[in-house]
Order: structure tokens, then sequence, then C-alpha cells
């Protein structure tokens, strides 16, 4: 029996010793980790900021998985959102201080490489959209039947550049991103012939609407519950983007899809780029459509931040109310006279800093009153609750900084009051016409040409924007010229 | 999203390259390590990152994964490897600074690819001066194979590459009791080492595992000193790719010293198209051998093209 127990208790000792040993394996390693960890964060928030336009790609993730051309349809891709895809050094921490036998590694999923398919793997079934630079059509993947939208990247042959950065952008964004509120790249194809890439397609989930045919179509407005359902999940797309720097830079209804379950997909990111925290020192300020574009980007701002984005979804927030463009401006000077007429005069307590912009230099104002700086908001949305009245004048704050972010726009009290949103599966369903006639031209202005020039705003007189509102403004206006 | 990962080759994608290949493979390895060491080179002259750099080498290498060696000119498919890579990127460079720097570097002017114990070549501007005509076909080259690369990529130019991950894995390793920038350095060379390696490390491994092997062996190199235990597990890296890609990486130097002495061509500057079928021929092998339809096809293809190339060019020495 005390030879047992000695034996036993040599034994104890052998297995204290090896226990010991693992122990302090065991806490080097998750030394290692926590240090990992906390070097990994630091890496990622440096990584960002040096970005930059790099990000576009060293920020991203690989999730092609795609066949070989012709050997039928691509697998579904592997979609890895952010969270799971990133390495979280807990759970595996965790496993090995409960003394997990075998170390559990993480597989890092990267997909695979390969050809694109060519467009005849599908079936032309009508056009969408037929414009001046655009062309998407409906069609079916004939292997599988499934309906899609095939939208053609312009492609200019004579530009000695070769392909379209823009267009590669676009390709690579929506490659990355994964998100219920944008519209899903299941692939990209090309032609037939392929000993010439002359025409890309991408091919994206067929969504029925857009939400400016919609507005144009609708006999009535739409219902309070329904703008908050709308513009929930405008937020929440846009706060996405946003948390993966991404800039769409062309928000608009007739960018944003709606499909038959009442579900908002955010679209067109020819526009998009990614940009790093901070952004880069330049950026092109011939972004955003006239009607949604900030009034930074029309004093020609090149330094601008994810609040030129909000501003246009707060244009969109207005244009579902009332189902008309909420600042139909005919150029840049007539843009920014219906900003200031709606959301007051800038001045340097409204937006501080605002003179410094390029285009704002010149800008005379009259000395501020209070009707002249104040927002014409409530008035024009009298229907509209005070909660969601403080969101949209918010959202089309002239000061970028004081614009929400679109998280916080997520938490917005607006949401929460009654009536609350209504649910996406109760809303109602409206005739497609993307699957079945080919659509009308819309008379919005078109998004600014790529590699165009920037507009001379000119020497413009803007006195009397006022003078419906503010008798003793008359004639004491201000001018905006191009210095 | 994540910053982190790579689409790796499929086992059936490495194993068609070796088997179906009519080219024997060291002319396969010849033909990939000039072609990368080429991009390197341009890289330097063009003063890109050497981040950009590195994602195009990457972008090569999957390319010929996907695509037969001989169906280009090796040094176009690196010339728009660059292009492209840069042009995505926050560095572009204009089609007119990437010809100039391939005439250099394709030029004998260039000390590329020559035995470094020779004596410097003499700088002869005139010949690496292009003619309009020739910087045409060689731009048009460029854009053709651009829109190729994208196509054969499925349009995904992403690179995750494994440097700034490495310098994070050594600091959380207290760089090894080592001084910083001298285990930084050699960490680096490893990984742009392994960038040449014939094995192709950077499609068979993701940049995690890819910055382990590469500081185990700076370790080695410095002889400094490892934690005692699997740290590599913590950076979830088994032991087994581990081993695999520190003997890859290692091979590198030994194995391109051994190629320059059995691919003859290489001593005499970059490798190209012809090289190649001169060797073929003297082996008494064919090309095409084992090629599919569309690659015998497109061989044709880029074969009429090249006599085009070289019709204007003569037309245009003539003129
Ligand atoms: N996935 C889709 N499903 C159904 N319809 C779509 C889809 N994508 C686009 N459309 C329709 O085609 C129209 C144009 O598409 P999109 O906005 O992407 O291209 P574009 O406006 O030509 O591009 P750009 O603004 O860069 O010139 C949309 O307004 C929409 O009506
Ligand atoms: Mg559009």
């Amino acid at each position: 029996m005390a030879g047992t127990a000695k034996s036993r208790w040599a034994n104890n000792e052998d297995d204290a010793a090896q226990e010991a040993q693992l122990k302090k394996e065991r806490e080097e390693k998750k030394r290692l980790k926590a240090e990992k960890a906390r070097k990994a964060e630091a890496e990622r928030q440096a990584r960002e900021a040096q970005t930059q336009a790099n990000v576009a790609r060293t920020a991203q993730p690989r999730d092609e998985d795609e066949d070989d051309r012709g050997s039928g349809p691509p697998a579904k891709r592997r979609r890895l959102s952010p969270e799971r895809e990133t390495r979280s050094p807990a759970p595996a921490a965790a496993e090995q201080d409960s003394g997990a036998a075998s170390t559990k590694l993480l597989r890092f999923e990267g997909g695979a490489f390969g050809r694109c398919r060519s467009v005849e793997s599908y079936d032309k079934l009508n056009d969408i959209e037929e414009g001046a630079y655009g062309w998407v059509a409906r069609a079916r993947e004939i292997a599988t039947g499934r309906v899609v939208a095939l939208k053609r990247l312009k492609i200019d042959p004579k530009d000695r550049g070769g392909l379209p950065v823009t267009g590669l952008r676009e390709i690579q964004i929506l490659k990355d991103c994964d998100h219920r509120n944008v519209v899903e790249l299941r692939e990209v194809v090309v032609s037939e012939d392929t000993s010439k890439i002359e025409s890309i397609f991408l091919v994206l989930e067929f969504v029925e609407h857009d939400l400016n045919s919609i507005l144009e179509d609708m006999p009535e407005a739409f219902l309070a519950s329904e703008v908050k359902t709308l513009l929930l999940q405008l937020a929440s797309g846009v706060a996405y983007l946003h948390d993966n720097c991404i800039l769409h830079r062309d928000l608009k209804t007739s960018n944003l899809l709606l499909n038959n379950r009442g579900q908002l997909k955010i679209a067109d990111f020819g526009m998009a780029r990614y940009v790093g925290d901070p952004p880069p020192p330049k950026l092109t300020q011939l972004v955003v459509t006239l009607w949604y574009r900030a009034p930074e980007l029309l004093l020609g701002a090149t330094r601008y931040t994810t609040a030129i984005d909000l501003w246009s979804v707060g244009c969109i927030f207005g244009e579902l109310l009332t189902r008309e463009p909420l600042l139909q401006g005919k150029n840049e000077v007539d843009e920014l006279t219906r900003i200031f007429a709606l959301c007051g005069l800038p001045s340097d307590e409204t937006w501080p800093g605002f003179r410094r912009l390029p285009n704002a230099r010149a800008l005379r104002l009259p000395p501020p009153t209070p009707s002249s700086s104040g927002s014409a908001i409530r008035a024009r949305f009298p229907l509209l609750t005070a909660a969601g009245a403080g969101l949209l004048s918010s959202l089309l704050a002239l000061d970028p900084e004081r614009r929400p972010t679109a998280r916080e726009m997520l938490a917005h009290e607006y949401f929460a009051q009654d009536p609350k949103p209504k649910q996406e599966a109760m809303f109602p369903t409206f005739p497609s016409k993307a699957g079945q006639e080919r659509r009308r031209r819309k008379q919005t202005p078109l998004a600014p040409p790529r590699g165009g020039q920037v507009v001379e705003l000119g020497a413009v007189d803007f006195s009397g924007i006022f003078s419906g509102r503010d008798k003793e403004e008359r004639g004491g206006g201000f001018s905006l010229r191009m210095v | 999203m994540s910053h982190m990962a790579n689409p790796l080759a499929t086992p059936d994608q490495l194993y068609k390259r070796r088997s179906f290949s009519s080219l024997p493979t060291e002319l396969q390895d010849a033909i990939f390590f000039s072609a990368q060491c080429l991009t390197q080179a341009a890289g330097v002259l063009l003063q890109l990152p050497q981040s950009a750099t590195a994602q195009a080498n990457v972008v090569l290498a999957r390319y010929w994964l996907v695509e037969p060696f001989m169906s280009r000119e090796f040094s176009d498919v690196s010339a728009a490897a660059l292009y492209l890579i840069a042009k995505v990127g926050p560095s572009p460079r204009s089609p007119r600074d990437i010809s100039n720097v391939y005439a250099y570097l394709l030029s004998p002017s260039s000390s590329f690819f020559r035995p470094p114990t020779s004596p410097p070549p003499a700088n002869d501007p005139s010949a690496y001066y292009l003619s309009d005509a020739a910087y045409q076909t060689f731009h048009n080259r460029v854009l053709a194979i651009e829109a190729r690369i994208l196509y054969a990529l499925s349009f995904n130019t992403h690179v995750s590459l494994p440097h700034s991950l490495a310098i994070t894995y050594l600091q959380a390793l207290d760089f090894l009791g080592a001084r910083k920038e001298t285990v930084s350095k050699r960490v680096v060379e490893h990984l742009n080492t392994a960038l040449l390696s014939p094995q192709m490390l950077y499609l068979t491994s993701q940049p995690n595992a890819l910055a382990v092997a590469a500081i185990y062996n700076a370790a080695k190199d410095l002889g400094a000193k490892m934690p005692e235990c699997e740290w590599w597990e913590v950076f979830d890296v088994d032991r087994e790719e581990l081993g695999f890609l520190v003997v890859g990486m290692r091979s590198v130097d030994g194995w391109a010293r051994k190629m320059r002495e059995d691919v003859p061509g290489m001593k005499e500057g970059m490798v190209t198209r012809r090289m190649i079928e001169d060797e073929m021929r003297k082996r008494g092998l064919q090309i095409g051998n084992g090629h599919g339809v569309e690659e015998e096809s497109l061989d044709a293809e880029a074969e009429l093209a090249r006599k085009m190339d070289e019709k204007i060019a003569q037309m245009e020495a003539d003129a």
C-alpha cells in the first residue's frame, strides 16, 4: 500500500513537473496571444491610416471561389463576414486554458483563383436600363435558371490607360462586400471571344425595382412606417460600407434597389473607393450626382469624409417623404442656392471653417439674421414628427462634422417612435418594370463624368433667395464666384 | 472582409502545371524565376513601393498557374502585372515609364541577369531607345495582357502580403531578443526571396504562415533565441507547413545558382520565348505537347502577334 502510495506520489511528482512545464508553455502562448492581439489591433489601425488609396488592394478579403470557365456555374461564393474572418485570439486562448489536448488552429480562407466565365453562360431576357453610359439587362443563368442582372462595365477602347480604374474598383469593392443591404456581385463574366477582352459584365443578384422608378410611379407617398424601414436599411448598408473604409460617393434613389420582399440594396459602386482613416489628402470633387451633392463638395473640398454620403442620405430621406428629389439644382450655383435656402446660410457658427474651402473664399454673405441662418426644414415638412425633422436637419447639416454617422443614425429616436418601422415582409409590392419592359429614361442629372473638368461656378448674385422669407434681406444678398 | 487571407492555388492547378505542360520543369522554373527577378528590378527602377512590386510578383505567379507560359512574351507579362498593380494602387505609373524601364532592363546596357563577375556592360543609350512605333506596340501588348491577367484571375487583384504581419509577430516575440533592425531586415529578405521561389510559396500558403517561416529562418540565421514552446501555433501555423516553408525559403538561393548552370540562356539576360524554343529544339522536344486545344490556338495567335511586332520593329529600324 505504502509502495503504491509512494509510486503514485512519485508519479504525481513527474506529472507535476510535466504539468508545470506545460503550464509554462501555455502561459507563454497566452502572453504571446494577448500581445499579438494588442499588436494586431494597433497594426490594423496603423494600416488603415496608411492604406489610403492602397486600401483598395491591401486591405481586402479574397472570397472568390469560382470554377474554371465553362465548367458549370460558380460555386456559391464563400462569403465570410469581417467578424468571422478576422482571427480572434480569444476563443483559441480559451481553448488552451481549458487544457484541450490538441491545439485548434484557425484556417484562413481566401478561396481560389481562376478564369472568368463567358457571358454566354447567361441568356438575356430584357434590357433594364440603357442610358448615356450604362447598360443593365435582366438575364437567366442557363445552368441554374437563376435570374440575375448583368451590368456592362463602361470601357473606352481608345483609352490608352487600359481598363478603367473606376470599373476595377467597383468590382473589387463589390467582391469584398457581404451585407444584406449591399447588392451582391455573383461573378464577373466576359464576352465569348477571350482573345480580346472587350466586354466585361458584372453579374449581380437581380433586384426587382429601383427606388427612383417606384417613387415616380407611386400614386401616393410612402407611409411613415415604410420610410423608416427604408431609411434603416439604407443606414445599415452605409454603416457597413463606412466601417470598411468604403465611400460610396453616388448615393441617390436610382442607385438604391428594392426587391419584392421589401429589402433595400445599395447598388452602383462606379464612384466608390476605399479610403483610409484619415482619408487621403486629395480626393476628386467630381463625385455624387448634383442633386445629392454635399455643400462641402460644391465648395470645392478635396478632403472630405464619409459625411458626404450622409448628406446624400438626407436628400434621399426628403425624397422618400415627398416623392420628389429634394434639391433639384440646375447647376452647381443653383444647387448651392437651394441648399442655403433650405438649410440656412452658412456662418462661422453653424459651419466653422467653411470659409477656408476653395470656392467659399469669395462668398460674400449678408450679416446673419436668425431667419437667414435658420433651417426651413420644419416648414417644408410640416407632417414630419419632431424627431424626424431633427434627424433630417442633422443629416442636412451644412457642417459635415455635425452630421451623424450612419451608425449614430441607426440609433436615432425617430426609428423608436410610433409609427414603428414596417416589417420588410409587409411591404407593398410594385409592378416590376425591370422584370417586364424597358424602363423609361429618367430626367435626373447624370453622375459627373469620370475625369471631367471641375465646373467653374462663375460670379453669381444670390440676392433675393430669402426675399420671400425675410424682407430686410432684400438687396443684402451675397455672391459666390470662383477664385 | 479579411485583411489577411489570399486566394490559394488548388492542388489541381499545381498538378496540372507540373504534369501537363510541354515545358520541362526546369524551363518552367527558369521562366518563373527570371520574370520575378525582372519584375523586382523594374519595381526598383520605377521607384514603386516594395509592397506594390511584391503584389505584382504574386499576381504574376497566379496568372501563370492559369495561363500557359508560352502564350505571351515573359517580360511583357511582367510589365503588364506591374502596370496593373501600380494602376489600381496608390502609386500608378505611366505606360511610358514602364516601357522605358523594361526597354532598359532588357537591353545589353543593363547588367540585369548577367553574371556579377563579368565587367559592367557599357552604357549605350541607343540600345534602349524606344522608337515611337516600338513604344506603341509594347503599349498595346501591355494593355492586352492587362486585360488577360484580369480575365485569368476573375478580376481579383487583391494580394495580402505577409510583411507587416511578420513585423507584428516579431514585436509580439520581443524581436527574439535580437536587434530590432537586424532581425526585421532578415525577415523581410526571406519574404522577398520567397517571392522568387518556383515552389510558388505565396500561392500555397497564407500570409501568417509565410510570416512565421520567415521569422523562423531569420532566427536561425542570426542565432536568435526562439520561445521554447511551439510558438508558431500561436500564429495558427502547424509544424508541417512551417517545415515545408522553412525549407522552401532556404532552398531558393542554391536552387537559383544551380539553375543558372543548367539553363545556359540565363546568363545572357532575361529569358525569352525564343530562348526557350531554342532550348526545346536542342533537347528534341516539341512545344505544344500535352497542351490543350485552347493553349495551342493561343500559341498560334500569340506567335502571329509576335511576328507582326517584329515586322514593325524591323520596318522601323530600316526607316
Ligand atoms: N442588380 C440589379 N437588379 C435590377 N436592376 C438593376 C440592378 N442593378 C442596376 N439595376 C438597374 O439599372 C440601373 C443602372 O444601374 P447602375 O446604377 O448600377 O449603373 P449606372 O447608373 O449606369 O452606373 P453609373 O452610375 O456608374 O453610370 C439602376 O438604376 C437600376 O434601375
Ligand atoms: Mg446608377
